[in-house]
């Protein structure tokens, strides 16, 4: 069964290589940096050609205290791209590996990958973001989570200035205790970096980083 | 006296030929979905690249990319917008004069 698992997830990252979509521009390299109340990630990814990208990710969820080490690949599938905004429309897959810090566990070790959709729409006042994914670890976790990403900017500001970003985050993850988070923050986009800084209901912190080059 | 004229003049008129050929050119490209400093940076890269382009501005606000090529270079309206789809975005309109 587990081998079942990983051959369709295996089958399905390789599916995404040939039919690549654009992603980021050729020769993009990005670097994004998460932390909030259930997880840290880094998430480092290139795009060879302006129709995927592929890279390196850690996760390390705090809940279940286990950590994921994949190679991701992110494809965009659409994009419209209108006068005054743009929407997009991507999905994103991820094999590796899980290791656990339960005691539980003790170190056990599994493979693991994930498999899921991202969709958003953005003009320069308002953005919207739904995204899912479902993370297979097998005996260390299974779990689906998905999450809302809404944001106002109360002024436009031009190329290189400071965009300020209000914005609010609701994840829902039913298999953790705590299965929705709701985290209300601030985005700073200037040029090549992103910062999102926040906290959720319960006072955990988020802080995001994103450079792109 | 006369040949050190004649020299002048001659040396005067090839001058002004050879300056009033070098032409500068700057062509404004009207591109779908920029709306964020990343689509800017992304159309900075993949066309600033190019060895004909001298220097590369790009306007959220309007939407449009001026771009500045090298004397007696330029790109064709059919490299620029492919450039432009490379990056991800779509071409509205590529005009010699600013709307």
């Amino acid at each position: 069964m587990k081998f079942t698992i990983f051959t369709i997830l295996f089958t399905f990252f390789c599916f995404n290589i040939t039919k690549a979509r654009p992603v980021s521009y050729p020769g993009g390299l990005t670097l994004m940096l998460m932390n909030s109340g259930m997880k840290n990630s880094l998430h480092t990814h290139y795009s060879s050609t302006a129709k995927t990208s592929l890279g390196y990710k850690i996760e390390y969820w705090r809940g279940d205290e286990f950590t994921l080490n994949m190679i991701q690949m992110n494809n965009l599938i659409k994009r419209w791209n209108k006068p005054e905004s743009q929407a997009n429309f991507y999905l994103k897959s991820a094999i590796g590996a899980a290791l656990s810090d339960k005691a539980d566990f003790e170190s056990k070790k599994n493979f693991a990958g994930f498999i899921g959709i991202s969709t958003d729409w953005e003009n320069q006042r308002y953005f919207i973001q739904y995204s899912n994914r479902y993370t297979k670890a097998f005996e260390i976790k299974d779990f689906y989570t998905q999450f809302i990403h809404l944001g106002i900017a109360p002024y436009i500001g031009e190329y290189g200035d400071i965009h300020t970003w209000f914005m609010i985050k609701i994840d829902h993850t039913p298999e953790f205790d705590r299965n929705i988070v709701i985290t209300p923050h601030l985005r700073f986009f200037k040029n090549v970096h992103l910062v999102e800084v926040g906290a959720d209901t319960k006072g955990k912190i988020m802080f995001n980083y994103v450079f792109r080059y | 006296m006369k040949k050190l004229i004649l020299f002048v003049v001659v040396f005067c008129a090839i001058h002004r030929s050879s300056s009033a050929e070098d032409k500068s050119l700057t062509v404004y490209a009207y591109v779908n979905g920029l709306v964020c400093d990343f689509c800017a940076r992304a159309l900075e890269m993949t066309i600033g690249k190019k060895d004909a382009v001298k220097a590369i501005n790009v306007n959220l606000k309007d939407k449009v990319i001026t771009i500045n090529f090298k004397d007696n270079q330029r790109l064709e309206d059919s490299v620029i917008s492919q450039l432009i789809n490379d990056a991800g975005y779509t071409v509205r309109e590529i005009t010699d004069e600013k709307k």
